[in-house]
């Protein structure tokens, strides 16, 4: 009768499903890609301090944008299928590049996702707030966001009502992701029709014909501005690559990434494109009144634009964009609190980051320690800077191009001996990660020497010092001193102890 | 004969194993320890896409079953089982429909801070979905030792009889001390006279009950009892309970067929209750001598 099982046992008799293999298919793929582009949060966002650095070219910018996003995209994905693993960047640069580039890389990825959470935030507050005028009617109430202590207690709920629901783990439904997607598709739409309605009629802020110029990205005016316009266009493909790395969930393994990733990248484009070029038509690039070049609509251009150009619906915008960012809120709280689990299971963080709560199963400790960076960082940021929203955004453009550019160099150097056998090798493993990684990195040393000049971004300063290169430099600086802590206390991991340097051999 | 039993890595988790001991030392049962692990659904809309939480999601949660298995002692026959779920309730009654388990054991939340039974909300789904019976452990329950008896709260509605049909098949099998209780809130100006017709419900009920299991009846002569107080949960409070003891209660009538809800009145037993309880769904039927209890 003594039938005690021993672990190896331990699944026997029931079903074992990971993910459900086979579920999504391409329809369902794109709407994953879209949501996690969440594109009616990025462009309120985005649009503003992209048409700061590059005007009128911004549909270029965007196109053009699009190109090192789609060439480390193609790494990771090889990277994905060799060592699937929840450090990601943090597990594959460790494993090319050793313990501190490695280490490095997971803090960028960490930093990136913990500055986008505080923006999410932020971005939902405003529009929260936006909502309530519109609802009751009452314009006051929208201002009620510039009042510093309230905007920073109603966003520090946000984020720990996110936390929350982040470490009991609610499941999103397909449904709920479908009609998400699908109101934001739609409430974009709108908006660029009835901003070129306005363009039609006369009754446009500022009408700007449309011009061929726009889509040359040669013709912005300095590389300085090309770089900051490319480092804040990879922040609006972000989320993207995860159409590429879908497998074993797709129906059709073979064909479905692949096609789910054009499909995606084409309805964003699209919207983008449409929107992009409905608000410059609209509002022209002037810094006064309505114009998308003013600095106070660069924080978020679609708290300013949606009432004039849409009427009475622009509380549609506002629902529109306070859900996308909310639920991203939720989801993204995800990836900081694996990172750090997965960097506190490899000892590379003190062992309660690996913590893992017995009743809901979710990274309990890693989660918590994300919502408090999150909330730190947006109290610092806020109190600090001018444009809070502005500043965090162009920061965050710079730490995706640091981590991103790491991992599409790691998987250069994993890949090393395969890399010239066979042409699919060459391009997947060597060339596009390759030319995609120089890109990035490129992308970051330049924004971040340009940063240093007091009047970037919103013109925030230290002691004549820009506020975006204090926050992005001092974040990466902030990571190498807790990086060397580590080293003294727990210095298993960085004597290569745990994840051990290796490549991927040439095995044909 | 299987009883599952939901576990987790926490003082609740022990609740529910010291239960089952319990439960299984009585009854000859065999133990599934079941760990539930989410299911990653696509839609979850986690960036960036990440393949490998699950890998260290499970190194725990195997060291956890381990865990779970050590404290269940030597003489108790006992299997562990991982199974994935959307949520654990749902996850718990697949593991016991697919077992053909014929209980499921859960500890109730240890956060509640006043009661002996402040429902978790695993507890409570399972407590309106479960379609085996379901066993209750108390807030820090740690008696390992059989069930020394039964009491089985019969109220006068519909469905009395299949509750005490279940409790009846699970005393004669051990041959297991049987009470019957029916439990009476008196208002001010309420009288001995609702107390009577308590008294003579619960007759009526354990004669009729004759016709169920009448030689049952004969050997296992079942104390009746009529609990009161000013309220239900006074009322509980004033009944004596021994340790070793087992409260067993029906289903409201707004159940499925075929499927636990807790009424109100057992919401109000289980807020008062020391001792562990059982849950049995409404129209329930003995599956076979072998499967029950």
């Amino acid at each position: 009768m003594s039938t005690r099982d021993t672990a190896a046992k331990t699944t026997t008799g029931l079903s074992e499903k990971g993910l459900k293999a086979g579920s999504v298919g391409l329809i369902g793929a794109v709407v994953i890609g879209i949501s996690c582009i969440a594109p009616a949060y990025t462009l309120t966002a985005a649009l503003g301090p992209t048409v700061s650095e590059v005007g009128v070219h911004l549909p270029a910018i965007f196109l053009v944008g699009f190109i090192p996003m789609l060439l480390v995209a193609l790494g990771y994905r090889e990277l994905n299928n060799a060592m699937p693993d929840a450090g990601t960047s943090f597990t594959w640069a460790s494993r090319a590049f050793g313990p501190w580039l490695g280490w490095m890389g997971g803090w960028g990825l960490i930093a990136a996702t913990i500055i986008v959470l505080s923006n999410l935030a932020a971005v939902a507050v405003d529009f929260f707030y936006l909502m309530l005028a519109q609802i009751f009617s009452n314009p006051s109430l929208a201002d009620l966001t510039t009042v510093l202590p309230l905007n920073i207690a109603t966003t520090l709920v946000f984020i720990a009502g996110a936390c929350w629901i982040s470490y009991r783990g609610m499941e999103t439904t397909k449904t709920f992701q479908y009609v998400l997607v699908a109101f934001q598709l739609l409430v974009l739409g709108w908006f660029a029709i009835a901003a070129f309605a306005h363009v039609a009629n006369g009754t446009a802020f500022d009408a700007t014909a449309i011009q061929a110029d726009w889509f040359n990205p040669f013709a912005v005016e300095s590389f300085s501005q090309f770089a900051a316009g490319v480092s804040l266009s990879i922040f609006i493909f972000w989320g993207w690559d995860v159409t590429l790395t879908m497998n074993e969930e797709t129906k059709d393994p073979e064909k479905t990434p692949g096609r789910a990733a054009t499909v995606t990248v084409v309805v964003i484009m699209v919207i983008y494109m449409t929107v992009s070029l409905a608000t410059l038509a609209f509002a022209g690039i002037g810094t006064e009144g309505l114009g998308a070049g003013n600095p106070e609509n660069q924080g978020s251009i679609f708290a300013v634009l949606a009432g004039p150009v849409m009427g009475p619906f622009a509380i549609l915008m506002s629902l529109a964009i306070l859900s996308s960012s909310a639920a991203s809120l939720q989801s993204t709280f995800v990836s900081p609190a694996r990172t750090l689990l997965s960097m506190g299971h490899y000892k590379a963080l003190p062992q309660s980051f690996s913590k893992i709560s017995p009743t809901y199963k979710s990274p309990s400790y890693a989660t918590i320690a994300a919502a408090i960076a999150a909330a730190a960082f947006y109290v610092v940021t806020r109190t600090l800077s001018e444009n809070a929203l502005w500043d965090t955004i162009t920061a965050l453009g710079m730490m995706i191009c640091f981590y991103y550019g790491i991992t599409a160099l790691a998987c250069v150097w994993y890949f090393r001996a395969e890399a010239f056998h066979g042409i699919r090798s060459f391009f997947f493993k060597f060339l596009a990660p390759l030319v995609g990684g120089v890109i990035l990195l490129v992308m970051f040393f330049k924004t971040a020497y340009d940063s240093m000049d007091p009047a970037y971004g919103s013109g925030s300063n230290i002691a004549g010092v820009g506020l975006v290169f204090i926050l992005g430099a001092g974040v990466i600086l902030l990571g190498a001193v807790l990086m060397l802590i580590m080293n003294w206390r727990h210095p298993e991991f960085f004597k290569g102890k745990v994840l051990r340097r290796g490549s991927q051999a040439y095995n044909p | 004969m299987r009883y599952v039993v939901g576990y987790t890595a926490n003082a609740r988790g022990g609740d529910a194993v010291n239960l089952a001991v319990a439960l299984a030392r009585r009854q000859g049962a065999i133990l599934d320890l079941v760990m539930v692990m989410p299911q990653d659904s696509p839609y979850n809309g986690a960036y960036p896409p990440v393949s490998g939480i699950g890998d260290i999601l499970a190194e725990q949660v195997s060291q956890w079953v381990e865990e779970g298995l050590a404290l269940i002692p030597e003489d108790v026959p006992a299997q562990a089982h991982i199974q994935r779920g959307e949520s654990e309730a749902e996850a718990l009654i697949a593991a016991a429909q697919e077992l053909g388990a014929g209980l499921l054991v859960i500890g109730a939340s240890s956060t509640g801070l006043f009661k002996r039974f402040s429902i978790g909300s695993v507890a409570s789904s399972l407590l309106h979905a479960s379609t085996v019976p379901v066993a209750l452990a108390p807030s820090g329950y740690s008696r390992t030792e059989p069930i020394t008896r039964l009491t089985c709260a019969l109220g006068t509605r519909v469905g009395a009889q299949e509750v005490l049909a279940v409790a009846l098949a699970m005393a004669k099998r051990r041959c297991l001390p049987l009470r019957l209780v029916s439990l009476v809130a008196l208002g001010p100006g309420e009288s001995d006279a609702t107390v009577q017709d308590a008294q003579a419900h619960l007759n009526g009920v354990a004669q009729a009950s004759h016709t169920l299991a009448a030689d049952a009846l004969e050997t296992l002569k079942p104390d009746v009892v009529v609990g009161t107080g000013r309220t239900i949960e006074d009322a509980v409070d004033r009944l004596d309970w021994q340790d070793g003891e087992l409260l067993m209660i029906g289903s409201s009538r707004l159940a499925h067929s075929k499927s636990i809800f807790l009424g109100a009145t057992a919401n109000r037993i289980l807020r008062a209750l020391p001792v562990p309880m059982i849950v049995v769904p409404r129209d329930f039927e003995i599956p076979d001598e072998e499967a029950i209890l």
